[in-house]
């Protein structure tokens, strides 16, 4: 009896050899995406007392190159559903597409119904229902180990009307919060975030513009310490009235006067 | 009928000696016993309009939908056989899905009727299969808009080599008309069903190919002709279903969408209040006639 | 190779797969390969008494040394009829992987659903519990890295509390924690649930001595207890703080209880 269960219904290297694992294969190798390839950066969101504010800049970097600068990574479903997009690009899109499938065949559903009234009576599709049908997709594909390389925010509202706000990742991890961030956003501006909202009771009193305002701040201090951001970026606000998606905001009020004082920034005249 | 009697409308995909195919024929006399639908192309848009045939006073009005959209800028209206029509509907449906999942953009109008027109002409050619008994009539706004392609991340170079060309126009209101044999052409009036001939004649007096005439207008033509080929002494109740589609400046911002309620009971006043007075002119000159006679 | 070298056979001949040979990569090169699992953090517990259970766990869950959310709770009514559990009588927490955790209570969930339809009555913990290690197991070779806890009353009303690793293997115990802190929580258990290690005072010396007499707890006591375990666990665990969250199972059903925890 060999005591190891490692060495268990194993062939003996003393009589067969070195067992060669190659012969189990009997095709090619499936290709699945395995690492990112054009990445965007952070997207972060914060609750309001009427909705959600989303914002993430317009870059998208090939490793540490900025490859393409006039990406929008916020997208928009229904009119009541804003998605922001970090990590790689083209899984975005995928996804992108199979949320426009979503929405078309939405749109067969309600024009079925006899009148308008009858079409807005019925309950829409919102940002809750479309964030577990990205959960359960996410999730999916990391269990047939061919993961969308994303971390996906989702803001709107929920089935009884109220602010939305979900994250999602590749392995289908899920949370909520009164404020999110994705990336280096998580150590920069989540800490800023959440001096505002805490909890759901300090983003309920927080009006639009003071939410507007801490996104912007974010977005300042996202771009002076993150490599890969880029001062051009998209701001979405989410409410009952709708999406205001603005998709080439510039960073205003920017400070480099620091700069002058350290050595290695510009030109060194000593 | 000549053909009966001969064998030769038997079976599909079988010429007559004359080199006619019987049961094609006999699918447009399916079309031509159903509710009359038209199609009106216009400057800014398409309309589609049915006249539906109310068979009972238990359906619900208002259900029971006839016109159909299909991916977000097209819509469909058939005359014939209904569930004919849903296959119809059903399968340019999924055309335009996988023109999305190959193309990533949505089916320009003419590639869908294309594409729906080979899929009917097929139903000709087996003797397993019936042709389709509906003429449909497709209308659609290609985006005017450049390069609206699903997932798209940026809007290009804003100058130079690979910029845009602002003066070259893309897109636009397009319709078509699809019959059982697979025959389509493109129109700018299209009508088909029972009331097609007065329709048609009222097409022919609108001005569509020259200065054309408004969406908005053209909501009301429709409605009005809906009304002038609706024979009332063999159907007396119908109710009219009317959709649209404009550019993405327009009213339905590039998409096909039900004509509101209250601009269609508006146009169907109009409409009633056209055809009254018509039928007092007539009056009129029945009565003048009489006179001259004495 | 360290994990053979206390082979007594290392010198003469031997078992294979040392030597398995390496097809494709050169020497020194590894394939970078996506990881499926990580570990969100976070502990749970649960107390089985006479006629009630406690099952517990903290609200935080976390990516690294971020804090990802400060209300995600890991403990979940299961089995009711209706979407808010309100006439559910079991209770699962889970541990670990919280995408897995997750799915895993959506199957276990839908499966007491099915249950419930088909027979008319609730699935006995018994029965849910061997149900669980099953649906475990069907994992073996991709396990759900979740380790869960299943709480209610048994067929005979008493609290019943079943632990598992994450392929199936299971016990019913008396109480139970799992998670990041079950390390520093569960001796805590020992020695307050158990009474391991206590002894009547003056009732001789070495193994004469004898051990305290156990007895079943009482709700309040179960309560506080819990309270007390996480707050120490907060104190010496990162990952563990914000909220805590207990579900008290008794006949009357299912209480919840959300309390705060330390947020640093």
């Amino acid at each position: 009896m060999d005591h190891r269960p490692q060495a268990w219904g194993r062939p003996r290297d003393d009589i067969y050899g070195a067992y060669d694992g190659s012969y189990l294969q009997n095709s090619g190798p499936k290709q699945a995406t395995q690492s990112p390839v054009v990445t965007g950066t952070s997207v972060i969101a914060i609750k309001f007392a009427d909705g959600v504010v989303m914002a993430a800049d317009n870059l998208a970097s090939y490793g540490s190159l900025a490859r393409f600068t006039d990406v929008k990574r916020l997208r928009t479903f229904h009119d009541n559903t804003v998605i922001g997009f970090g990590g790689d690009v083209s899984d975005m899109q995928y996804l992108d597409r199979l949320i426009g499938e979503i929405d078309i065949d939405q749109e067969y559903e309600l024009e079925q119904l006899p009148d308008r009234e009858a079409q807005k009576s019925v309950e829409l599709m919102q940002a809750s229902n479309l964030f577990t049908f990205l959960r359960r997709q996410m999730y999916h594909q990391r269990n047939e180990f061919n993961p969308l390389w994303n971390q996906i925010l989702v803001a709107g509202f929920d089935d009884e009307h109220k602010p939305f706000l979900a994250s999602v990742d590749l392995r289908g991890t899920s949370f909520t919060s009164p404020s999110l961030a994705t990336g280096f956003g998580a150590a920069l501006a989540q800490p800023i975030m959440r001096k505002y909202a805490a909890t759901d009771e300090d983003a309920a009193r927080l009006t639009r513009d003071q939410a507007v305002d801490v996104i912007k701040e974010c977005m300042k201090v996202l771009f002076y310490r993150d490599a890969r951001s880029l001062d051009r970026y998209s701001i979405a606000v989410v409410t009952k009235e709708g999406i205001d998606l603005k998709e080439n905001e510039q960073l205003e009020k920017q400070s480099w006067a620091f700069a002058e004082r350290i050595k290695g920034y510009g030109t060194q005249t000593v | 009928m000549t053909s009966i009697g001969t064998g030769y409308d038997l079976a599909n995909s079988i010429f007559s000696p004359d080199g006619r195919n019987f049961q094609v024929e006999y699918a447009v006399k399916a079309v031509e016993n159903g509710g009359t639908s038209i199609g009106i192309r216009c400057k800014d848009g398409v309309v589609l309009a049915v006249e539906k045939i109310v068979t009972s006073k238990l359906l619900k009005p208002g259900a029971n939908k006839r016109i159909a959209t299909v991916d977000r800028h097209l819509g469909v209206v058939y005359s014939g056989m209904v569930p004919d029509g849903r296959h119809f509907v059903d399968r340019a449906r999924d055309e335009s899905r996988s023109w999305r999942d190959t193309f990533k953009t949505p089916i320009p109008t003419a590639d869908l009727a294309n594409r729906m027109g080979s899929y009917l002409q097929a139903y000709t050619l087996y003797q397993s299969v019936r042709p389709f008994g509906i003429t449909a009539i497709v209308g659609g706004f290609d985006s005017e808009l450049e390069l609206p392609v699903d997932g798209e991340v940026g809007s290009g170079p804003s100058c130079g080599a690979g910029g845009k060309d602002t003066s070259k126009k893309h897109g636009g209101p397009f319709l078509y008309m699809i019959e059982p044999s697979g025959l389509y052409w493109g129109y700018y009036g299209a009508a088909t069903g029972k009331g097609r001939q007065a329709a048609k004649a009222e097409l022919e007096k609108l001005d569509l190919s020259g200065e054309g005439i408004s969406l908005e207008e053209a909501v009301k033509e429709a409605a009005r002709i809906i009304y002038v080929a609706h024979d009332d002494s063999k159907d007396k109740e119908f109710e009219l279903e009317m959709s649209w589609i404009s550019g993405a400046d327009g009213p339905t911002k590039g998409k096909h969408q039900e004509v509101p309620k209250a601009l269609r009971e508006e146009a169907e006043r109009l409409a009633r209040k056209a055809v009254a007075d018509e039928d007092s002119d007539e009056e009129e000159e029945a009565k003048e006639g009489e006179k001259m006679e004495e | 190779m360290s994990m053979f070298s206390q082979n007594p056979l290392m010198n003469g001949p031997n078992y294979s797969f040392s030597e398995t040979p390496r097809v494709g990569a050169p020497e020194g090169a590894r394939e970078h390969r996506f990881d499926p699992y990580t570990d969100n953090g976070g502990s749970t517990l649960a107390i089985a008494g006479a006629d009630f259970t406690i099952m517990a766990g903290d609200t935080r869950t976390t990516s690294g040394y971020s804090i990802n959310s400060r209300f995600h709770p890991k403990v979940f009514k299961i089995g009711g009829t209706t979407a808010d559990q309100k006439d559910a009588t079991l209770v699962l927490s889970v541990v670990g992987f919280a995408a897995d955790g997750e799915a895993l209570k959506e199957r276990l969930d839908s499966i007491c659903k099915m249950y419930r339809y088909r027979h008319g009555k609730p699935m006995s913990v018994k029965a849910c519990a061997q149900r669980l290690s099953t649906i475990l197991y069907q994992k073996r070779f991709f396990p759900y890295y979740a380790y869960a806890i299943l709480g209610g009353l048994d067929e005979e009303g008493k609290g019943a509390v079943y632990s598992y690793d994450p392929v199936g293997s299971y016990e019913r115990e008396q109480c139970r924690a799992g998670g990041a802190a079950a390390s520093l929580i569960m001796p805590f258990l020992d020695n307050q649930v158990n009474f391991k290690n206590q002894f009547i005072p003056g009732s001789g010396e070495g193994h004469a001595l004898q051990e305290r007499e156990r007895r079943p707890l009482t709700r309040q006591e179960v309560e506080v207890l819990v309270k007390d375990a996480f707050d120490g666990a907060v104190e010496r665990h990162i990952e563990v703080g914000d909220g805590l969250q207990m579900m008290v199972i008794t006949k009357e059903g299912i209480e919840e209880i959300i309390l705060p925890l330390k947020k640093d």
